[in-house]
């Protein structure tokens, strides 16, 4: 049965990523920098309307600019238009600066229909509807044993609304991909995303022809965060552009604006929460109204409650449709929104009762809270994992000498603060996904697959698993990912790549060793069991024998080829985390300063620790973000996005960042689970975190997010009014 | 962003040949105007770009106080020992605008001459957002914008965080045009716009700023600087003060208030409250509730009255040492 | 790109012919239309008649210790030109707007946001683009590389660039002074931390070297 070696060398240790130094030297190629000859400029013209119909559209204008070589029009006559940055035309062009030129000479006649932007907008009664039927779309509670009775025998009840906006990916790296056509009958991109096999799916599709005539390359991308799977209207339409351009490459990325504005987004989340408790501190009952927007798409709910254990529950929630871009998954989906808005009733609760919220968070755990263990049919209790978490974390923030109950911290005008905030998350692998693994008689070793490595470290952690088989260093691997035509692999997303592709992997490798050790065996005179690699050398029965390359010129003109499928007990699925922050907050101006993050978080075998650390300070620093800066700012008027830049979109520069203490919490028995994904879990509790640390320090809850001086000064005037 | 014709002078006097014909627009950092013609905000038919001439970028110092050059990059002068030592609050502002990148390429008169940075004005509204006779302003998301003079239309506050400190500290700007050189008070460079066709900046077509002077002090000078991130961000409020002290007390000030008007707006109330005062929590803080007075906020942006009050308090003190804030 | 066609905020009036026909611009006479051939050197040499350029220009840059030629028109970036007609794609397009730092550039000596600097006028400067740097031990890249301060990679040549040009003027910062070093550039993974360690290895390296 495949295992995970008992004493590994590499893995586990931190190992630079493969491909980082050509990323830092600004060598590496990404999709968006891939300009083959004869390319073209693609450039999109998008709705400047909120809600409108094409009347019509006049391109004869634009087709005799300069430069200009072909156009595809998307959103023809009587097309809706359902929100600004919707798609109605590509132009292809020599130059970019031709393609924007001849984007403007299209003539488009709008019927400009009444929209609604926000929830507020849309949930009015006389709202205009963005989709037949409604823009509220109420689900029906899901209730868990007696919800209204348990919380009129609760000792004390908390009751608020919070609030989390809609915010935006912001890939670094904006959509879309180069595409050549080859007559209708081939395809070549050079695409932007999270899944190659899906995007060759996407342009196989589009031009009837089989994905494996479609090449799909990603060897580096910029980012995705949940919102790159597809080819998207773009990218077909850059193809079906290269196809009308006799094969000339057609390069079609998004501008910033229309990123933020069709791209993708986390939906915004409001809950009404009553939650109500006994006077030792557990949860009796929670009774929760919320809604939230996804724009167009829809998919805002989210889990509550959530991580603590609750008997009695009823959980409504209501989809608000606006005339703004869909939601796409992000990094965590939902998760960041239950956590905050469960995590700061809980906190209001314990505040309420007077007691230590780290208390109460061990207090209303579940008994019993099963997760996979390493195999299936195998579980493990997530509660003493948490307890566990808590402790060393709250530890790390100095918990026990800093904590002050709420508002208790201090005379000054700068008050400190701290707060904490739990989560989980499932992950866990494909079983149907391949790796190949060839070793050459020049003693190269290449692996192969489908997937892709989005920042991840996905390369790195393929390379330091087949190199931890063959007794080689990382960097001795060829680590061949970014193609749709490898090997079947995973889409990254879901925090699932790392769980999917290392079983399949290991696989491949060891396949490949077997077999590597059968074919060289007889020309050493021994036989293959007598064999085993380490620090690059062929060791017969434990005495270095004859160096990796010597060994693989024995393989005369024919390379080993094995290839790997899935095998159970190598990886698994479900985790848990804990999160502190010490922040500070000026009272007088209402700017908040976290000053120190603590993230412990539990993710089964840890690979490569470097790029785990990394994802782990990415997470946090991706939670920061949501904490405290980021918004999507719309227009009731006008229906459109008034911040769709980097500027008024407001993100955590180095200045901003405090110090992040991340630990894994790794023991044997998480080892023993198999590898585990970290993408996501990291970046749900942040948000929660900071704002229950604002609390702390200024005595009142500020109930919207992010903690930004207008909504820490108004919830301080609440205050005040009050009193 | 419009193709458009250009020119790179060498001296003064090309580029004001160069100014002269309609839609011709100034270029010097770039970082505001490049922006615009890409939001095809601003499409000048002609850019003179007025970097490669030397005679904007130097910074003088002499007995009668500092000159300097238009073209003088906001790095330049944080660099120059006298303006750090003299001038505390344009060094402060100077030092909290933007980013390095920025500071590297934007220089002084970009930084004073500035569009407003007001969000439905770069989403091609026009200078006051008005749409159907309302204000889109009033009516929408008003967080970042104007809490006094909000009785007219225009509702975007003033970028420039020089202006500030430059106004507090009695400066004056250098114009020259066709018509010859022109001197005004910093203050004189703004205006509110009476109408869509009016621009809030008073420099004429054809006329390029060529220099501000900051006159000698030995006023104790300040700023304070109110936003949200630590990093690249823009002002929430900003007050900047220059007060000539009597002894122990406060004899005449200067208090000017940024990012809350739309023009940088003298708080004559805050002076007279804070004037034959010892400086201390007590006039400082009275000093910071009399500059608000007259602030009357829009829908979204209370919470800016309060900033002001604060930053206004902070830079009373900061300018006699005293930053309370910083020690918790 | 939006499809509204955004008012200039001048005051409208004169169309462009006016100008040209005005008796008082004798610039106007040297408008050049079309493919021109004549570089920013000629209207620097005749300084008392200061060229007006217009349409395709065929510029030649210092790029990275090269001199490189190409078409551009007046309104083509820095950015936009280095990578797309000299394929020079160290430096990223993100913002577009002289926000994130992804296009960071050092022009003279000096970091820039080449998003926002036209490449016209950059004739006769010397642009360095992060592919110039030393990629060995001693050099920023490499302590990028081994303390992760990247993940997808696409903020890091910015980063990588404003580090460089940080550590070059100031070959011993405080960790506060890198902070604000690199307040120019934002990074959407979260790979901060790396990044503030790799910033203060590599002054170490950059001296030890």
């Amino acid at each position: 049965m495949a295992a995970w070696p008992k004493e590994p060398r590499l893995i586990g240790t931190k190992v630079p990523r493969l491909d980082g130094l050509a990323k830092a030297s600004g060598k590496a190629k990404y999709p968006s920098d891939v300009r083959p000859e004869g390319t073209l400029f693609g450039v999109v013209l998008y709705s400047p309307h909120a809600n409108a119909t094409v009347k019509s559209i006049d391109t004869a204008a634009a087709e005799k600019m300069p430069g200009v070589k072909g156009i595809v029009v998307i959103a023809g006559q009587g097309k809706k238009l359902r929100f600004q940055g919707d798609d109605i035309a590509i132009v292809a062009a020599e130059t970019e600066e031709q393609a924007r030129d001849a984007v403007r000479a299209i003539k488009v006649d709008y019927e400009v229909l009444p929209h609604c932007v926000t929830e507020s907008q849309s949930m009015d009664e006389k709202a205009p509807q963005v989709f037949d039927g409604g823009n509220v779309r109420k689900a029906r509670a899901i209730v868990k044993g007696k919800p209204e009775e348990a919380l009129e025998k609760a000792d004390v009840v908390v009751e608020g609304t919070y609030s989390l906006p809609v915010i935006t990916h912001v890939c670094l790296e904006p959509h879309g991909l180069t595409a050549q056509a080859e007559g209708s009958s081939k395809i070549t991109a050079w695409a932007s995303t999270q899944a190659v096999t899906v995007v060759a799916g996407e342009l196989a599709g589009s031009f009837n022809i089989s994905p494996a005539d479609v090449t799909v390359l990603t060897e580096v991308m910029g980012g995705g965060f949940g919102s790159k799977f597809g080819a998207d209207i773009w990218g077909r339409t850059a193809a079906e552009l290269s196809k009308k351009c006799g094969g000339r490459p057609v390069k079609v990325f998004l501008d910033r604006a229309q990123e933020h504005l069709a791209a993708g987004n986390r939906p915004s989340a409001t809950g009404h929460v009553k939650l109500g408790a006994s006077k030792d501190g557990k949860l009796v009952a929670m009774i929760a109204e919320t809604y939230g927007t996804g724009g167009v798409r829809g998919g805002s709910n989210f889990p509550l409650p959530y991580v603590y254990d609750l008997k009695n529950s009823s959980r409504a929630h209501a989809e608000v449709s606006v005339n703004a871009g869909g939601a796409r998954a992000m990094r965590a989906p939902g998760h960041p929104q239950g956590c905050a808005i469960m995590e700061a009733a809980l906190d209001d609760l314990a505040a309420k009762l007077g007691m230590d919220p780290v208390e109460i968070r061990v207090k209303n755990l579940a008994e019993v809270d099963n997760v996979r263990g390493g195999r299936q049919g195998e579980t493990i209790n997530r509660t003493p994992m948490y307890e566990a978490q808590l402790k060393l974390g709250a530890e790390l923030i100095g918990w026990r000498d800093k904590y002050k109950p709420r508002g208790e911290n201090g005379k000054g005008v700068v008050k400190r603060g701290l707060g904490v905030a739990l989560h989980q998350w499932g992950g866990g692998g494909a079983a149907d996904k391949q790796v190949s693994c060839t070793i050459n008689p020049d003693g190269s070793v290449e692996i192969k697959s489908a997937t892709q490595d989005i920042g991840t470290g996905a390369r790195t952690i393929l390379a330091m698993i087949t190199a931890e088989v063959l007794g080689l260093k990382p960097t001795d691997i060829k680590s061949n990912i970014g193609n749709s035509t490898f090997p079947p692999g995973q889409s990254s997303g879901g925090s699932t790549t790392t769980p999917s592709m290392s079983p399949p992997c290991l696989a491949a490798a060891t396949q490949a060793r077997a077999a590597f050790f059968n074919k060289i065996a007889p020309a050493l005179s021994t036989d293959a069991e007598t064999l085993s690699l380490k620090d690059g050398q062929v060791w017969v029965n434990g005495e270095p024998t004859m160096s990796w390359k010597d060994a693989c010129r024995k393989l005369g003109m024919a390379s080993i080829s094995e290839t790997g499928k899935f095998a159970d007990g190598l990886s698994s699925v479900g985790v848990g985390g804990c999160q502190f922050a010490e922040v500070e907050v000026d009272t007088e101006t209402g700017v908040v300063r976290v000053k120190k993050i603590v993230a412990i978080q539990d993710s089964g075998l840890i690979i490569d620790k470097l790029t785990w650390e990394s994802q782990v300070y990415g997470g946090v620093i991706g939670g920061l973000n949501y904490g405290l800066f980021e918004e999507r700012v719309m227009d009731p008027t006008t229906g459109v996005m008034l911040n769709p830049d980097m500027e008024l979109y407001k993100l955590a520069g180095a200045s901003d960042i405090p110090e992040i203490i991340v630990r894994a919490y790794e023991t044997e028995e998480m080892k023993n689970r198999g590898v585990i994904g970290v993408g996501e879990p990291p970046t749900i509790a942040t948000a929660a975190a900071i704002a229950n640390a604002v609390a702390n320090a200024i005595g009142v809850r500020v109930p919207d997010w992010p903690m930004s001086p207008r909504n820490v000064l108004n919830a301080l005037a609440s205050k005040e009014g009050k009193a | 962003m419009k193709a458009f014709d250009y020119a790179a002078p060498t001296s003064v006097a090309d580029a004001l040949k160069l100014m002269e014909p309609p839609h011709t627009a100034a270029l010097s950092g770039g970082t505001d105007l490049i922006n615009r013609m890409k939001d095809y905000v601003s499409s000048p038919e002609r850019v003179v770009y007025l970097k490669d001439i030397d005679a904007l970028e130097s910074i003088e110092s002499s007995s009668k106080g500092v000159s300097i050059g238009a073209g003088a990059t906001l790095a330049a002068l944080l660099e120059h020992g006298e303006i750090k030592k003299t001038y505390p609050s344009l060094w402060k502002a100077a030092y909290e605008v933007a980013t390095p990148q920025i500071r590297n390429m934007a220089t002084v008169g970009g930084n004073l001459l500035q569009r407003p940075r007001c969000w439905y004005y770069r989403a091609g509204n026009g200078l006051l957002a008005l749409k159907d006779g309302k204000s889109l302003v009033r009516e929408g998301d008003n967080r970042f914008h104007a809490i006094f003079m909000t009785d007219g239309d225009a509702l975007f506050v003033n970028p420039s965080s020089l202006a500030v400190p430059l106004i507090a500290l009695g400066a004056k700007a250098t114009i020259l045009g066709p018509k010859g050189e022109r001197t005004v008070p910093v203050a004189e460079l703004y205006r509110v716009p009476k109408g869509s066709q009016e621009r809030e900046l008073t420099v004429q077509h054809g006329e390029i700023l060529t220099k501000v002077v900051v006159p000698a002090t030995h006023a104790k000078n300040a700023s304070y600087e109110a936003r949200h991130k630590q990093a690249h961000d823009w002002p929430l409020a900003l007050a900047s003060v220059a007060l000539e002290m009597d002894g122990q007390k406060v004899g005449s000030a200067r208090v000017v208030l940024g990012a809350v008007a739309p023009v940088p707006l003298r708080s004559e109330a805050a002076e007279k409250a804070i004037e034959g005062k010892a400086l201390n929590h007590e006039s400082a803080t009275a000093a910071g509730d009399a500059a608000v007075k007259d602030a009357k906020p829009l829908s979204m942006n209370a919470y800016k009255v309060q900033l002001t009050k604060v930053a206004v308090k902070r830079a009373l003190l900061a300018a006699v040492g005293d930053r309370y804030w910083e020690e918790g | 790109m939006a499809a509204h066609d955004l008012k200039d905020d001048a005051v409208r009036g004169h169309s462009r012919r006016d100008f040209l026909r005005g008796s008082s611009v004798a610039a106007a006479t040297a408008v050049l239309t079309g493919q021109a051939t004549t570089a920013i050197e000629e209207a620097k040499a005749a300084e008392s008649e200061p060229k007006v350029l217009s349409g395709e220009l065929k510029i030649t840059l210092q790029v990275n210790g090269e001199s490189r030629s190409c078409t551009v028109e007046p309104r083509s970036t820095l950015l936009d030109t280095l990578r797309h007609r000299l394929d020079v794609t160290g430096p990223k397009r993100v913002c577009d707007r002289a926000s994130c730092g992804a296009c960071t550039t050092i022009v003279d000596g000096v970091p820039v946001y080449s998003c926002t600097t036209l490449a016209v006028a950059c004739q006769g400067k010397k642009i360095e683009t992060l592919e110039s740097f030393d990629t060995g031990p001693a050099g920023v890249p490499h302590a990028f590389h081994q303390h992760d301060g990247l993940m997808c990679g696409y903020c890091t040549p910015g980063f990588v660039t404003a580090c460089k040009a940080l550590l070059d003027k100031n070959p011993n910062p405080t960790l506060d002074e890198v902070r604000r070093g690199l307040d120019g550039n934002i990074c959407r993974c979260g790979t901060y931390i790396g990044v503030l360690e790799a910033a203060l290895a590599a002054a170490k390296a950059m001296k030890g070297a």
